[in-house]
C-alpha cells in the first residue's frame, strides 16, 4: 500500500505541476484552432509526435544542440498545421463537424506514416540527449529534464496568452475567432490569419513534444499523452488560451496522484483516471470554466 | 413514352429488387458467396472477418450515416460483445456446466449487452453534438479498453473451448459451417438494418441528423431518436463482436482498440456515410479486404526498403484517402460508383 507522507506529497506535486504545465501546452493547440476554425484537429496528437521524433533526430543524428531541435521542432510544427489549414480545413468550411473531424483523422495517420519515416531505426523508444544536472529543494529533486519541460511548456503557454492579449497580431487574431465576417469587414485579411493561427497551434505543439518527450522519452505512444491533454482543452473551455494553465493543473494533479496512489493495484489508472476527468467535463460542464457556451437557432 | 421498366403499385416500387437488374445481381452474389469457399480456406477466412467488419461498419452508419451521431467507441462496443460471449462461456465452464454451443447461443445476447452499453454511451449525445459528442465517444472507448485490460481480461486473451463453439457435432469455428453461418447472419442483419432506414425510425433518425432543432419542432423525440440510434449501432457491434469471438481463436483487448473504432469510422466514411448496405460494404472491401492483402505486394514492390517500411507507406496512403474522400467526394466510394453509372448510362452520347 501506497503511503501518502509530507514527502511524498512534496515529490508528487512538484511531478504534477510539470506535467500539469506539459498537458496545458499540448492542450494549447487544440484551442488556438477551435477558436478560429470552431473545430477540433484530431491530427494534434501524430503533429506533436512528428515534431518530437524531428527534434530527436536533429539533436541527436545531426548532433545540434537543444534551442536548435526546439526551432526545428517548431518549425515542422507550424508548417504541418499550415498545411492542415489549406489542405483541409479552408475547403471544409460550412460543412458538418463530422468531416473535419475525419479529415483530421486522415491527417492523423499521415503524419503518424512521416514521423515513422523521419525516425527510421529510431521509432522505439529513445531519449532527448540532456545535460545531467539535479538540484535538490528539501524532498524535491529537480533535474534537467524537469527544467527544460518546465521552460518550455510554462513559457510556451505564456508567451502564445501574451501574444494573444497584447499584440497587434493577437488582437487580428480574437477579432477573426470572434466574429469572422464583421473582422472580414473591417479590412483584415481572415484566411490569412485563420491560417496562421493553425501554423501558431503547430508551432505550439512542436514546442509542447519536447517539453513532454524531455519528460517521458520519444517513444510512439507520446500520442496518447496529447489524447489526454484534451481533458485539459475541454475542462478550461476549448475557447480559452490563458485558462488551459488551470485546466492543465487540475488533469496534472489528477493524473499523478491517481497513478501514485492506485497505479499498484490498477496500471496506467492515471490515463483512465484523465479520460473519466474528461468525460465528467462533457457531462457536466461541456463548455468548460472559461468557455463561452454556445446558442444555437434554426 | 420511353422505354423502361414500370411500377404500378407503390409496393413494387418500395421493394428492395425493382428492377431485373437486381435479381440479376442477387443470383449472382448468391452464387458468388456460395461458391467462394472452393477458392480455398484462406479465402473463407477473409471472408469471414470481412463479414464481421461489415456487421460492425453497418452499425456504425446507422449510427453516424443515418443518425448523424458521431461515434469513435464502435471497436470498443464490439469488445463488449465478444467479452460477452467469452466470459460467460469462461464462467460457466468454471462453474462445471456444460458450455456445448453457447457461443452461438450467445450471439443474440452479446448483442443485446452491446446496446446496453451503446446506451449508456447516448446519455452525452442529449447535451452535446459535433466535436463534445466525439470527444465523449473517445473517452468511453478509451476507458471500455482500460477495463478490459485491467479488469476483464488481464490475462490478453481468452480462450473458448470448442465444445462451446459445437452444435449437432458441428464445429462452427472454422471452415465451411462458421463460413455459411456467418454469411447467413450478415445478410439477415444487413436486410433488417436496410428496413431501419426506410421505416418511420430511419426518417426521424435522418430529420435529426439534418437538423435536430427542427426535427424537435416537427415534434420527433429527439432525445429517444438518438438513444434509439445509438442502441441499434452497438447492438450491431455487439454481434459483429460475438461472431469475431467465434471466428478467431481467442478474444483480446488490443483487438478492439481505438485504432479499431478509427478504421471502422473510416470504412464508414469512405464507402459511404448514409448509405448504410452499400456504403458500409464498399468500405469493408477497400479498407478491410483488400488492406489486409496489401503487405506482400507492397513488399515485393520495394517499398520494404523505404525509410520506415511497410506499415509508413500503408499510414500515408491510409490517412491520404481518408483526407481525399472526405474533403474531395463527400458521399464516398458510392458516389464515385453513381457517377460512373451515370456516365455509362448515356455513353457514348452524353447529352
Amino acid at each position: 500500500m501506497v503511503v501518502l507522507t509530507a514527502q511524498t506529497a512534496a515529490v508528487n506535486t512538484f511531478q504534477a505541476l510539470v506535467m500539469g504545465l506539459v498537458f496545458a501546452a499540448l492542450g494549447l493547440g487544440f484551442n488556438i484552432v477551435y477558436r478560429v476554425s470552431k473545430s477540433i484537429n484530431l491530427a494534434h496528437p501524430t503533429l506533436v509526435l512528428l515534431a518530437a521524433y524531428t527534434a530527436l533526430v536533429v539533436s541527436t543524428r545531426l548532433g545540434a544542440g537543444m534551442a536548435v531541435a526546439v526551432a526545428a521542432a517548431a518549425a515542422v510544427g507550424a508548417a504541418a498545421g499550415a498545411a492542415l489549414e489549406v489542405l483541409i480545413a479552408r475547403p471544409l468550411r460550412g460543412r458538418p463537424p463530422i468531416a473535419l473531424i475525419a479529415a483530421t483523422l486522415g491527417a492523423y495517420y499521415v503524419f503518424k506514416a512521416l514521423a515513422k519515416m523521419i525516425a527510421g531505426d529510431m521509432w522505439t523508444t529513445a531519449s532527448l540527449p540532456l545535460p545531467t544536472f539535479t538540484a535538490r529543494f528539501g524532498p524535491v529533486v529537480v533535474d534537467a529534464s524537469d527544467l527544460l519541460a518546465l521552460g518550455l511548456a510554462g513559457g510556451l503557454v505564456a508567451a502564445v496568452a501574451a501574444l494573444h492579449r497584447y499584440t497587434r497580431l493577437g488582437v487580428a487574431m480574437r477579432a477573426v475567432a470572434e466574429d469572422p465576417y464583421g473582422a472580414a469587414a473591417y479590412g483584415l485579411p481572415v484566411r490569412m490569419l485563420t491560417m496562421l493561427s493553425w501554423a501558431i497551434a503547430g508551432a505550439a505543439g512542436g514546442v509542447a513534444a519536447v517539453a513532454l518527450a524531455a519528460k517521458t522519452g520519444v517513444e510512439p505512444s507520446l500520442e496518447v499523452y496529447v489524447i489526454e491533454a484534451l481533458a485539459a482543452s475541454l475542462l478550461a473551455g476549448l475557447d480559452s488560451i490563458a485558462g488551459i494553465v488551470l485546466g492543465g493543473l487540475v488533469l496534472g494533479l489528477v493524473y499523478q496522484y491517481s497513478n501514485f496512489l492506485l497505479g499498484t493495484i490498477l496500471p496506467g489508472f492515471g490515463e483512465a483516471a484523465a479520460f473519466t476527468l474528461m468525460l465528467f467535463v462533457l457531462l457536466v460542464k461541456p463548455y468548460g470554466i472559461f468557455g463561452t457556451e454556445r446558442i444555437e437557432r434554426v | 413514352m420511353p422505354a423502361g421498366v414500370f411500377k404500378e403499385r407503390y409496393a413494387e416500387l418500395m421493394a428492395h429488387l425493382r428492377y431485373p437488374i437486381h435479381w440479376a445481381g442477387l443470383a449472382l452474389g448468391v452464387a458468388v458467396l456460395a461458391l467462394l469457399p472452393l477458392a480455398g480456406a484462406y479465402s473463407v477466412s477473409l471472408a469471414a472477418d470481412a463479414a464481421v467488419f461489415l456487421i460492425a461498419a453497418i452499425g456504425l452508419n446507422i449510427t453516424t450515416g443515418l443518425a448523424g451521431q458521431i461515434s469513435l467507441a464502435q471497436g470498443a462496443l464490439m469488445g463488449v460483445g465478444a467479452y460477452a460471449v467469452a466470459k460467460t462461456v469462461e464462467a460457466l465452464a468454471a462453474g462445471g456446466h456444460s458450455v456445448a454451443g453457447m457461443a452461438l447461443l450467445l450471439i443474440p445476447a452479446a448483442g443485446l449487452a452491446a446496446a446496453a452499453v451503446g446506451l449508456l454511451l447516448a446519455l452525452p449525445s442529449f447535451r452535446l453534438k459535433g466535436y463534445y459528442l466525439a470527444m465523449a465517444s473517445l473517452a468511453a472507448q478509451v476507458l471500455l479498453v482500460y477495463i478490459f485490460k485491467t479488469i476483464i481480461d488481464p490475462q490478453q486473451g481468452i480462450t473458448m473451448p470448442d465444445e462451446a463453439k459445437t452444435v449437432a457435432d458441428i464445429y462452427f469455428g472454422d471452415g465451411y459451417p462458421m463460413y455459411y453461418l456467418v454469411i447467413a447472419i450478415t445478410a439477415v442483419m444487413a436486410l433488417a438494418a436496410a428496413n431501419i432506414g426506410r421505416s418511420s425510425v430511419g426518417r426521424a433518425m435522418k430529420a435529426v441528423r439534418d437538423n435536430d432543432v427542427s426535427a424537435s419542432i416537427v415534434g420527433i423525440d429527439v432525445a429517444r431518436t438518438k438513444a434509439l440510434a445509438f442502441a441499434l449501432g452497438a447492438f450491431y457491434a455487439g454481434i459483429a463482436g460475438a461472431l469475431y469471438a467465434l471466428t478467431n481463436n481467442s478474444v483480446a483487448w488490443d483487438a478492439f482498440e481505438l485504432a479499431t473504432s478509427i478504421d471502422l469510422l473510416a470504412m464508414v466514411l469512405v464507402g459511404g456515410a448514409g448509405r448504410i448496405i452499400w456504403g458500409s460494404l464498399l468500405g469493408v472491401l477497400l479498407l478491410r479486404v483488400v488492406w489486409s492483402n496489401l503487405d506482400a505486394p507492397l513488399s515485393s514492390l520495394g517499398f520494404i526498403n523505404l525509410v520506415g517500411g511497410v506499415d509508413a507507406v500503408k499510414y500515408l496512403v491510409f490517412g491520404l484517402l481518408v483526407a481525399y474522400f472526405v474533403v474531395k467526394e463527400p458521399e464516398g466510394l458510392i458516389g464515385v460508383l453513381r457517377r460512373v453509372k451515370e456516365y455509362l448510362r448515356l455513353w457514348p452520347f452524353s447529352y
